[in-house]
């Protein structure tokens, strides 16, 4: 066990999330959902997910995925999310 | 974790058809169980939307590279993403755990305003660093 490395990548990774896109979105989600357990499953499963290709795919993860086009795509679901909750609802 | 992870597998899995006749056999009890909790699929569809918008998000981005370029490094990818992994679960919980809290204080009109204007700021940062990558 490599308890200096193990406690580096914690604290940079730690440090480099707070505050950001995905922590905002999960502040965000979580706040106005009706299910705050499936927002954190769902951001926690996700950044481990994304955590794992970055490690496993090496340096080779824009190549192989179409991160741009995926970013597209999180962008227009980040904004019907958005739409939703800011739309008048009906009584 | 784990086991909570396997548990939301199968109730992924488990079909709506599966479930339905329940009602029939005791129709009584239904509204009020639909009414107090949020039901499987309220969970399911949450989870989806969430774990992709997140996930797409997410490549490609500075997180990635980190952890991308300390395995380059250290050529220990199990350490890497145990410290990495460990992080990313303890800030997403943060954020949840401060959204409810934020939920708690506020009306609920607020918080969903509030949410609706933070997720479109994401949208835009998302197509910014969209223009960078070109």
């Amino acid at each position: 066990m490599d308890w200096d490395l193990l406690s580096v990548s914690f604290v940079a990774v730690f440090l480099s999330e707070l505050g950001d896109k995905s922590q905002i979105a999960a502040i965000a989600l979580g706040g106005s959902s009706k299910s705050p357990q499936a927002v954190f499953f769902g951001t926690a499963g996700a950044l481990l997910l994304a955590s794992l290709v970055g490690v496993l795919l090496g340096q080779g993860v824009a190549q192989v995925l179409p991160t741009q086009l995926l970013k597209g795509i999180a962008a227009i679901g980040f904004a019907t999310i958005g739409l939703r909750l800011l739309w008048p609802k009906e009584a | 974790m784990i086991a909570a992870l396997v548990d939301f597998k199968l109730t992924l899995f488990r079909s709506p058809s599966m479930s339905a006749p329940e009602p029939s056999i005791v129709p009584s009890e239904t509204p009020n169980t639909t009414a107090k909790t949020p039901g499987k699929s309220t969970f399911v569809s949450v989870f989806t939307s969430t774990f992709f918008t997140i996930l797409f998000a997410e490549m490609g981005d500075k997180t990635q590279l980190t952890t991308l370029l300390m395995t380059a490094e250290s050529q220990k990818p199990l350490m890497v993403f145990l410290g990495a992994g460990s992080a990313l679960v303890t800030t997403s919980l943060l954020g949840v755990l401060l959204g409810r809290w934020l939920a708690s204080r506020v009306s609920e009109a607020a918080i969903e305003t509030a949410a609706g204007i933070a997720l479109m700021v994401i949208a835009v940062l998302l197509i910014g660093d969209m223009l960078d990558m070109t």
